[in-house]
């Protein structure tokens, strides 16, 4: 654990010294506040919910993610200083798992800054703040999984924008996926299928305020599955 | 102690390593010399376990490298090729990283990156950023890095590349220290670096090991012969009618002319003499008795060494001919 912590904090410092991070943090507040207050007219619509602004979070997401993983390890790559990582006593797994946890740290930081918003929305009525709670929730669940992929593509990829690339359509396709049903009529099985793979939809019950184990179980599988794939892959190269 | 058995790498199709065995013992520096392309980086790769052998084994102070990669790990400090750095981390935050990676946290920490830092002259670009550092810097971050926690093993890559003069023997010395208690192996391209340094060479060329052996007699079994140059008081006329009489020595090239009344000239013997039947005392005596029966003085006498950069040339060339 101890070793996972020096890994955090290196990144940590890393996303410190990058602008990527300041970007990072200051689009994702700007734009969900513009997104929600401005383009979607909370103050004129009267309905005191959050449900529009937790509902862009994947689409910000989508875009956002790929910008704080695609360094990861495409950057390590071209430094050369994966060499120097792979050769300190680390163990895939806690180099995974590090960097994993320092994306989330920024990640779950950005997000908290987002407090305001539910604070000023309180003022003009009743919100429900387990409600609140459970969709603060979901952003976390679905921000793991989008890391996840993020770091996958960001080691299997050669460098850091075909990482971006990569990663940013990974996960269009993953949240995108049950609008298919939308546009298309398909037999029920795969409609489900479809639905069940997809991001939005599982985050669409966190925004109703439901949290649901079948979509904590999506989103975590989701995280486990390229996570592990990660450290696969970095054991891998040890053989190339 | 390092043991190498039988190491192979293959990259694909292309065999970077083809079947290399050594031992270095505790306290000795060895040199991995070779031209580039032979195969010495992959060699460290697979010691440090960055890569795994295609085929073969390696130990270090016990530990099988596939087996128990996090043992070897902690025991080995690494200085990989062109030293790679965080540029965006200042020296102190690399150094405690380093030192946190390696379990070192709070006091022992502190103490082990001091240490290390005062070892390696960064003092003064403690609270730079590495992206701001020379090129001569950056080498010595690396070499800090690679010693912070004291490893019994010392894996560098060419740790005194870019360095200017003085910092080459300040580094040189700093390795020559660590190499009294340590295993050290040192892979370099500078040959005068091994030959100040390292007690063992290992010369590879095209993934093989083609010369092993200790530093000041690796160029023996290559010369072949024993050679020596003779500046001699005497005339060019009679010295060459005299070597009708030399015996186990013949002359090599011609008589040159050095300065007044003096000639210059070189014999060579073949190493295999001293073991022929009935041969008495050794080339250099056959030399000397051979110059004082002749009436000639003299004024110089040389044993010719080969060098280990010609012990290096001539292996890495010749093994290229079909």
């Amino acid at each position: 654990m101890k070793r996972i912590l020096s890994i955090v904090r290196r990144e940590m410092t890393s996303y410190a010294n990058s602008p990527a991070a300041y970007i990072f943090v200051l689009f994702f507040l700007v734009f969900c506040s513009v997104w929600f207050f401005f383009v979607r007219n909370f103050f004129a619509r009267g309905d005191v919910s959050l449900r529009e602004f937790f509902a862009v979070m994947p689409a910000v997401f989508t875009i956002l993610v790929p910008a704080l993983t695609m360094r990861l390890w495409a950057e390590e790559k071209r430094q050369g200083t994966y060499e120097l990582l792979a050769t300190m006593p680390f163990s895939e797994g806690e180099l995974v798992a590090g960097k994993f946890m320092a994306t989330m740290t920024l990640i779950a930081m950005a997000t908290a800054l987002t407090l305001p918003v539910p604070l000023l929305v309180s003022m003009f009525g009743q919100i429900d703040p387990g409600q609140v709670a459970g969709e603060y929730l979901g952003v976390l669940f679905m921000a793991a999984a989008c890391a996840s992929v993020g770091q996958f593509v960001s080691s299997a990829a050669g460098n850091q924008i075909s990482a971006f690339i990569f990663t940013a359509l990974a996960l269009l396709c993953l949240t995108l996926l049950n609008q298919l049903n939308v546009w298309l009529s398909l037999p029920a099985p795969v409609a489900n299928a479809l639905n069940y793979a997809s991001i939005n939809f599982h985050f669409e019950s966190f925004v109703s305020g439901v949290v649901d184990t079948r979509d904590v179980g999506y989103f975590s599988l989701l995280s486990v599955l390229f996570l592990y794939l990660t450290a696969k892959e970095l054991k891998m190269r040890k053989w190339r | 102690m390092i043991e190498a058995v039988d190491l192979m790498k293959r990259y694909g199709d292309y065999e970077a390593v083809k079947g290399v065995s050594f031992t270095v013992g505790t306290g000795r520096i060895v040199g991995l010399l070779g031209p580039n392309g032979a195969g010495k980086t992959t060699v460290m790769r697979i010691l440090t376990g960055y890569h795994w052998p295609s085929a073969g084994s390696a130990t270090l102070d016990g530990f099988d490298i596939v087996e128990n990669p996090f043992e070897v790990k902690r025991r080995v400090g690494y200085l990989p090729e062109n030293a790679p750095l965080y540029p965006d981390l200042t020296v102190s935050e690399f150094l405690s990283f380093a030192a946190s990676s390696r379990g070192l946290e709070g006091a022992s920490g502190k103490e082990a990156v001091g240490k290390s830092v005062e070892a390696c002259g960064l003092a003064t670009v403690f609270h730079v950023p590495i992206e701001k550092l020379s090129k001569g810097f950056r080498q010595r971050v690396g070499l800090a890095q690679a010693i912070l926690h004291d490893p019994d093993i010392l894996i560098l890559d060419e740790p005194t590349s870019g360095l200017d003069p003085n910092q080459i023997l300040e580094i040189r010395a700093l390795i020559r220290a660590l190499g009294e208690k340590k295993t050290v192996i040192l892979c370099t391209h500078i040959l005068q670096e091994a030959e100040a340094l390292c007690a063992d060479v290992l010369i590879m060329n095209e993934g093989r090991i083609v010369a092993a052996g200790a530093t000041g007699t690796i160029g023996d079994a290559l010369k072949g012969e024993e050679r020596f140059e003779l500046t001699l008081k005497a005339d060019a006329g009679r010295v060459r009618s005299a070597f009708s009489s030399l015996r186990a020595v013949r002359p090599t090239g011609d008589i040159e002319n050095a300065g007044p009344g003096a000639v210059r000239i070189r014999l060579a013997a073949p190493l295999s003499l001293a073991a022929k039947d009935g041969y008495q005392g050794g080339p250099a005596e056959d030399v000397f008795d051979w110059a004082v029966s002749g009436g000639f003085k003299i004024l110089e006498m040389r044993r010719e060494c080969l060098s280990l950069e010609e012990i290096f040339v001539k292996l890495t060339t010749e093994e290229k001919q079909p």
